[in-house]
């Protein structure tokens, strides 16, 4: 059963207008169980099933979208929580937000997923920044099956807004204990199901770092528009033949914990775009 | 986890002590979701393109989804979880051994080669080129119908034992006498 809001990005933007005057700087999206900004001045909150007429329905994703603006930083519109291709819904539907966003104005969009680590150099809690990204999960490989997406190299995905994170992400670890933020190529692949071994074994042969279930959409979704779109994955296992896979209480469990390092740099880097 | 407990399901219309499916469809899933007791789905399907040294019939340890599609797209039904782990659902011939008597002639299932599978669209052919490929991602062979079966179990949380057949051939009387035993 294939699922599509009742309402498109128009609808969504003449709503987002009228709470707003000001098109914010940025816009954010949250994934499964990641939480930053949670503390936003003159903040104004609305319900997707407001906004978009449908609400989320995985466990992680409040589905509210917060419009304000951070301590001395500039207007942000923070989404808790996506559609997604596994839950049914289509891709004018997993592409709602993010279109709706381009079309209200905002020039930058920042991502953030759960992923699984791929590379054996990562640990639970990293984040990387997308340089690239490999689309496993367009409806249009139903049709034809993965292999023509597996003949393609991943997508190149680094632009100002990806370099403006790692570049205030360096900033922010200099002189710190805390780790280097990784960069690397994410896997987006239908879902609902964990990858099995020989998946996983597949993906790392095609040089993805991470994999998750989202967020190729919605970067697909800026491309040629006014919006630069970049994303962050919040690496919440790292997957290791003798070790047990867990599942999505692990997701959110280093999601959460990882939030504190995302919050930061996020604060840090809207701060950057709003002298801009 | 006993044998004797268990849903089987051919693809190739071949044994007859099987629920027979042409291919893979929503009864498949309904036959795995009801209630009859059972811990293991036993499925039979046809492998195709095996690669060399791969000839006969396998046992599958694992495989690739490379359909583009997902049996659990879709409201999760409430018999399994909306992320489901599915590793280590596959049951390799030593899984067997224990399970219901010791094999007076030794257990035939341990005869069959194991496979990873390639799982793509009912229907699809893969040529020259896309088996190369295919195989330089792990697979030793592809096929229709395991795949989606696999993680329609796996979601109702079910192991399955899974033997791909390549066309043309049976299995041997002593591996669906195992079966049935």
């Amino acid at each position: 059963m294939i699922t599509t809001a009742p309402k498109t990005a128009a609808d969504a933007v003449g709503q987002l207008k009228q709470i707003s005057s000001v098109v914010p700087v940025a816009a954010i999206v949250l994934g499964s169980g990641v939480s930053v900004l949670d503390d936003l001045h003159d903040a104004r909150v609305i319900s997707y099933q407001e906004l978009f007429g449908l609400a989320p329905g995985v466990a992680g994703h409040s589905g509210t979208l917060t419009i304000g603006h951070t301590e001395d930083g500039p207007m942000v519109a923070v989404l808790r929580g996506r559609f997604h291709l596994y839950e049914g819904y289509d891709w004018p539907t997993v592409t709602l937000a993010a279109r709706a966003i381009v079309e209200w104005g905002v020039p930058n969009l920042l991502l953030t997923n759960a992923a699984g680590g791929l590379n054996l150099e990562y640990s639970v809690g990293d984040l990387m920044v997308l340089t690239g990204y490999r689309d496993h999960l367009n409806p249009q490989l139903k049709t034809t099956g993965l292999l023509p997406a597996i003949k393609i190299p991943p997508t190149d995905c680094r632009n100002s807004l990806s370099e403006k994170l790692l570049e205030v992400g360096e900033k922010l670890t200099l002189g710190s204990k805390e780790k280097s933020l990784q960069q690397g190529v994410y896997a987006g692949l239908l879902g609902p199901c964990y990858e099995t071994m020989a998946e996983i074994e597949m993906l790392r042969r095609l040089k993805a770092d991470a994999v998750g279930m989202s967020t190729v959409p919605e970067m697909l979704s800026c491309d040629g528009s006014a919006t630069t779109a970049a994303a962050v994955s919040v690496i919440t296992n790292v997957w290791r033949p003798e070790e047990a896979m867990g599942g999505h209480e692990e997701v959110l469990t280093a999601s959460k914990n990882a939030s504190k390092r995302l919050d930061r740099l996020f604060r840090a880097v809207l701060t950057e775009l709003g002298k801009a | 986890m006993k044998l004797r407990y268990a849903k089987r399901i051919d693809f190739t219309s071949s044994y007859p002590d099987f629920e027979h499916f042409e291919q893979f469809n929503q009864k498949v899933i309904e036959l795995i979701r009801d209630k009859e007791k059972a811990e293991v789905v036993i499925v039979i399907d046809r492998a195709y393109g095996l690669a060399p040294k791969h000839e006969g019939a396998h046992l599958l340890s694992d495989h690739l989804n490379l359909s583009g599609d997902n049996p659990l797209v879709g409201p999760n039904d409430a018999i399994g979880q909306r992320f489901p782990v599915v590793n280590n659902i596959y049951l390799s011939a030593a899984d067997t051994i224990n399970q219901e008597e010791t094999w007076t002639m030794g257990n035939p299932l341990s005869k069959l080669r194991s496979g990873i599978a390639a799982g793509v669209k009912p229907g699809l052919r893969l040529n020259d080129e896309e088996l190369a490929l295919a195989y330089s991602m792990g697979a030793h062979f592809y096929n229709w119908n395991t795949v989606p079966t696999m993680i329609a179990a796996a979601h109702a949380g079910l192991k399955v034992l899974a033997i791909a057949v390549p066309e043309g051939e049976q299995l041997s009387d002593a591996v669906v006498m195992t079966i049935r035993r």
